[in-house]
């Protein structure tokens, strides 16, 4: 059965009767553009993740794939973005391998409307979506309720309007590839220095007819500093009243055990700040 | 009608700079502990500070005052014993491990802190201040009925307007011996020979009910005062820190440490025995 | 089939918050449409040690996700001569709502100026420190929305630190963190100014394990653990950021400083 399970949510609305918040759900308090120039689309994102006031990630992607020409930014619930996108994504292909033509983007906006018009804005994802397709190059907004917009420049988020001052006062129509990457980062650099959702690093998308250029982490005017002191303690700091070692041949009774030949390549790099 | 009255009756610019009063204020050389007291401009000011302040009725109302105690203390045929836990929350921060919720009024009367932090330390310093000046006007030291009776009196004059503190008052006078009073911000005041107050007086509770005599030495007193703490700090989450014991005489208090629990917890547990619950073993 | 849906919460009876429990069960009159305070964001912090005191603020100001400025400072000598305050010895930080700090900045300044204009001797820390008490807890009933930290030299040359809550319940501590991220920075000071849950390694085992015994820090130390607080708490607090001003107070007076921290 596909959808929703909402056999908690009376429960919920009970607990919540009696003065239990519900918990935080991550939002990514976001500055997201898009900016449409002589030959394709552009859209950038900023990189922080929030919980509340506390910075959840430092470093996320707000960039998502819908499919090779179209790619969409998410602000809002940060959960509710990448699903979304990745449920679009999935249907989207399905729906180009049967009719066996290049999906359209127009195509995408309309399925996100109506995907998130059914819920009512109880899916908190605000979406830019943008590419190009055999029709040209075209830039749309999402709105949790299901709204939508074209335009030729377009922000969202908490940072929309630092980003959409910049757009204000230096968009021309005409621009080139450059002009667009440097306008669109121009806006995220405004979101993310005036707006205190949005932070870190600038990641940018230019899509053209021919080719999708990802540029993660184009602009990065937020490294972290290094710290005055070094806070390695010495061994035996930590106070220990009892130690058990288990051996892997226990370990073995509950979980099944592989070897693997090329750690480095089998498992995924985790993903650290310099 | 009221609310007409009172807007009235005051003129806007009211607030705006230092009145005459309060710029004496500033420059009197008399202690500044008075009962004038600023209040919001509107009709509730008891409920309006409730919404604000009180983090039980409103998780989350934006000012978070310091609460959560245990204190206890007892009579015995050596004087009394006070004792109390170190802990300040404000809601679920620990706001402080170093409270001093004992409370030296005068150097034979002693008072506890449970409930708002400010409001006993302010309250109880006020008392101090009018035991100070009740040896001055009448040349002998004020009674421990006096002195709760003042207190018991000031808070039931503020009643409803949220104030919190549960606060006990111990003393030893020649002419009443060891005395020992309960006051409550709800204007309770109570004389007894045993009393917990706080969100771990249960705990306290159960240890020094069971373990408790008037005949009690000294040593046992100091001790039972201690463990009974020590009991609550363990199983109340908004008790912990120190554990703070004193011994009031007819001479005077004598201050018997203020002391880190966890150290006395595993003593208390490898030594004695008690506390098996707790262990160390891995499974 | 379709039973899923059927039980979606589709009826507007029922909206509900992610960040406020509702106020429903409380019982009386409420007035809902006073509400004078504003958070202004941004952290305080001070650290005392054998003959110095040092107080720390960021200073960024907010209001929710927008910067009010860049440049507003948290920190305020009490007590001294003219605007830059020459002479002063104690030092106040406030963080909360800004506008509540400036009028107790400005009332305790005034209180100190006056008692040394009445008294012809500067008012010591620990007075200091207690009228600072009892100017908050005379709003006990429509409070300064701040903590507070005041922080100078004791009359035997030792750092003096104080902190309060709102109604004026007041304390002499070693350090202490106010503010947003007060609960980033409070447990690392706990652990590198108090060695909190630190033993001395090899001094017995399990139960003889000796805890770290905790003595005055060095100025140099205590400055580096400041700045590696604040620049820490930029990292992951949104309205921590900008600036740091320290003062660092000694027999020799007040010394200020102010280093950038990042921006975003």
């Amino acid at each position: 059965m596909p959808g929703f399970d909402f056999s908690n949510h009376n429960r919920n609305a009970a607990l919540h009767a009696q003065g239990v918040p519900l918990p935080k759900a991550t939002s990514t308090g976001t500055t997201i553009v898009g900016c449409i120039y002589d030959g394709g689309v552009v859209i950038a994102a900023d990189t922080r993740a929030t919980s509340g006031p506390i910075v959840a990630d430092k470093n996320c992607e707000k960039l998502h794939y819908i499919s090779p020409h179209i790619w969409c930014a998410g602000a809002g619930t940060a959960a509710d973005t990448e699903f979304t996108t990745a449920l679009i994504s999935s249907n989207l292909e399905l729906h180009a391998l049967s009719t066996g033509r290049k999906p359209r983007v127009v195509t995408v906006m309309t399925m996100l409307k109506q995907h998130l018009f059914r819920y009512q804005g109880h899916i908190g994802a605000y979406l830019v979506v943008a590419g190009c397709d055999p029709t040209g190059s075209h830039l749309f907004t999402v709105h949790a309720h299901g709204s939508t917009d074209k335009l030729p420049y377009v922000t969202m988020g908490s940072g929309s309007l630092a980003a959409m001052s910049v757009f204000e006062t230096q968009w021309k129509s005409g621009m080139s590839r450059d002009e667009a990457v440097k306008l669109t980062s121009d806006a995220i650099l405004a979101g993310i220095f005036n707006d205190l959702g949005s932070g870190s690093n600038v990641d940018v998308c230019v899509i053209t007819q021919d080719k999708t250029t990802l540029m993660r982490n184009y602009i990065t005017p937020n490294t972290r500093e290094h710290k005055q002191r070094n806070y390695r303690f010495p061994r035996g700091t930590t106070a220990v009243l009892n130690q058990k070692i288990i051996t892997r041949a226990e370990i073995s009774k509950y979980v099944t055990v592989h070897e693997v030949e090329d750690v480095a390549a089998a498992a995924e790099k985790m993903d650290v700040d310099q | 009608m009221d609310t007409l009255v009172a807007q009235y009756s005051r003129p806007a610019f009211q607030n705006e700079g230092y009145t005459e009063e309060e710029q004496q204020d500033i420059s009197q050389i008399t202690p500044p502990l008075s009962l004038k007291f600023a209040l919001p401009p509107i009709s509730q000011p008891s409920s309006w500070l409730r919404a604000m302040t009180d983090d039980y009725s409103n998780p989350n109302c934006p000012i978070k005052i310091a609460h959560g105690t245990t204190t206890l203390a007892f009579r015995f045929q050596g004087g009394i014993i006070v004792a109390t836990d170190s802990r300040a929350t404000a809601g679920n921060w620990i706001a402080s491990q170093t409270v001093k919720k004992v409370i030296e009024i005068n150097n034979c009367l002693l008072g506890t802190m449970a409930g708002g932090a400010a409001d006993c330390q302010y309250w109880l310093a006020y008392l101090g201040m009018q035991c100070r000046l009740h040896e001055l006007r009448h040349k002998r030291r004020i009674s421990v009925a006096a002195a709760s009776k003042i207190l018991a009196n000031l808070v039931y004059s503020y009643k409803g307007m949220g104030l919190s503190m549960g606060t006990m008052c111990a003393g030893v006078t020649p002419q009443e011996g060891p005395a020992l009073y309960y006051i409550d911000s709800d204007g309770t005041r109570l004389a007894g020979n045993l009393f917990c107050v706080g969100s771990g007086q249960t705990f306290a509770y159960g240890v020094l009910d069971a373990e408790y005599k008037y005949e009690l030495s000294e040593e046992d007193a100091l001790e039972l005062g201690r463990r009974s703490i020590l009991a609550a700090t363990h199983r109340d989450a908004y008790s912990g820190g120190f554990i703070n014991l004193y011994h009031v005489k007819e001479d005077g208090w004598v201050k018997h440490g203020f002391s880190d629990t966890n150290p006395i917890f595993w003593k208390t547990k490898l030594e004695k025995g008690e506390f098996s619950n707790v262990t160390s073993e891995l499974v | 089939m379709g039973s899923v849906f059927a039980a979606a919460p589709l009826d507007n009876s029922l909206s509900y918050s992610f960040s406020q429990a509702p106020n429903a069960a409380a019982s009386g009159i409420r007035e809902h449409s006073f509400y004078p305070y504003t958070d202004n964001g941004g952290s305080t912090l001070g650290i005392s040690g054998a003959d110095f005191t040092i107080l720390a603020g960021d200073t960024r100001s907010t209001s929710g996700y927008n910067i009010n400025t860049r440049y507003a400072p948290k920190l305020f000598k009490i007590g001294g001569e003219g605007p830059e305050g020459t002479g002063a010895r104690i030092v106040l930080s406030v963080v909360g709502f800004a506008a509540d700090g400036d009028a107790l900045k400005e009332r305790l300044d005034t209180i100190v100026k006056m008692y040394k204009y009445q008294h012809g001797k500067p008012m010591s820390v620990a007075a200091c420190a207690q009228r600072l008490s009892h100017i908050l807890y005379n709003k006990r009933f429509f409070p300064y929305y701040v903590h507070a930290i005041l922080g100078g030299l004791d009359e035997e040359g030792k750092g003096a630190l104080y902190s309060y809550d709102p109604v004026g319940s007041y304390e002499r501590e070693q350090c202490r963190a106010a503010g947003a991220a007060a609960s980033l920075i409070m447990p690392f000071l706990d652990n590198q100014v108090n060695f909190k849950n630190q033993y001395i390694p090899g001094s017995g085992e399990g139960h003889a394990l000796e805890q770290r015994v905790p003595a005055p820090l060095p100025q140099k130390v205590v400055e580096e653990l400041v700045v590696d607080s604040f620049t820490s708490s930029t990292e992951r607090h949104i309205e921590v950021g900008d600036g740091l001003q320290m003062m660092i107070i000694t027999k020799e007076g007040v010394r200020e400083t102010y280093t950038e921290l990042k921006r975003d």
